[in-house]
């Protein structure tokens, strides 16, 4: 492909060449394994999940055995908080998938794990203190006083 | 068709099967029992979204992903 292109870029139709170059970027990042890894976690995700990482880039899972709450953000380590009632994180954990997953992949791999075997999964994580940064704005749950 | 999908490095490898067809699914279980064997979990989801880890070959499952063991990072 690319003598291809050295051979097609001294033509004289530039602008020809300039749109299948284009349509090659197009089609080889779409199929990169980070495009792969992002359109397949964002198949499995839920309604709810699927608005928030799209709008922030992480998602929020329900542990299945403590029912803590767990945000997954957009990153292949360290990326799991542990987050308490606001939403503030606890504790940030790390437990990946073996080998050189894309990001994608690793988020749905730890979603999975937190919905159906939490225990298994912190068991093997490292541990980290939290990142100083508050959450990203409007990712904390809204906390509705009743007036009664 | 029934899928069975393999995270791997290059995001994932897809392996159709016709659950009708009695080779097919043999090779579908096989794969299956390999592939757990290596220490990949394997799971589905429900229409509602939900997640489901499966210990065992379901032909029923429309699609199947496995991914690899979870070591600390």
């Amino acid at each position: 492909m690319g003598l291809l292109f050295r051979n097609w870029r001294r033509s004289t139709d530039p602008p020809r060449f300039r749109t299948v170059r284009a349509l090659y970027n197009i089609v080889r990042t779409s199929n990169s394994p980070e495009a792969r890894g992002r359109r397949l976690l964002r198949r499995w995700l839920s309604e709810g999940q699927l608005a928030q990482f799209d709008a922030f880039n992480f998602f929020d899972v329900i542990g299945c055995h403590t029912a803590r709450r767990y945000r997954i953000y957009y990153a292949t380590s360290a990326n799991v908080e542990e987050l308490d009632e606001v939403g503030c994180p606890l504790m940030r954990y790390c437990f990946i998938p073996m080998g050189y997953l894309a990001p994608g992949d690793v988020m749905l791999a730890q979603k999975i794990a937190l919905e159906t075997e939490e225990l298994a999964a912190l068991e093997v994580a490292n541990r980290f203190p939290p990142k100083a940064q508050r959450p990203a704005q409007g990712s904390r749950p809204q906390i509705v006083r009743s007036s009664a | 068709m029934a899928t069975h999908i393999v995270m791997d490095h290059t995001g994932d490898r897809r392996h159709q099967f016709d659950p009708q067809d009695a080779s097919e699914l043999a090779e579908a279980e096989t794969r299956f029992k390999e592939l757990t064997g290596l220490g990949f979990t394997a799971a589905t989801r429900t229409a509602a979204g939900e997640t489901l880890k499966v210990a065992s070959f379901d032909p029923t499952a429309e699609e199947t992903l496995f991914f690899p063991r979870l070591v600390g990072g």
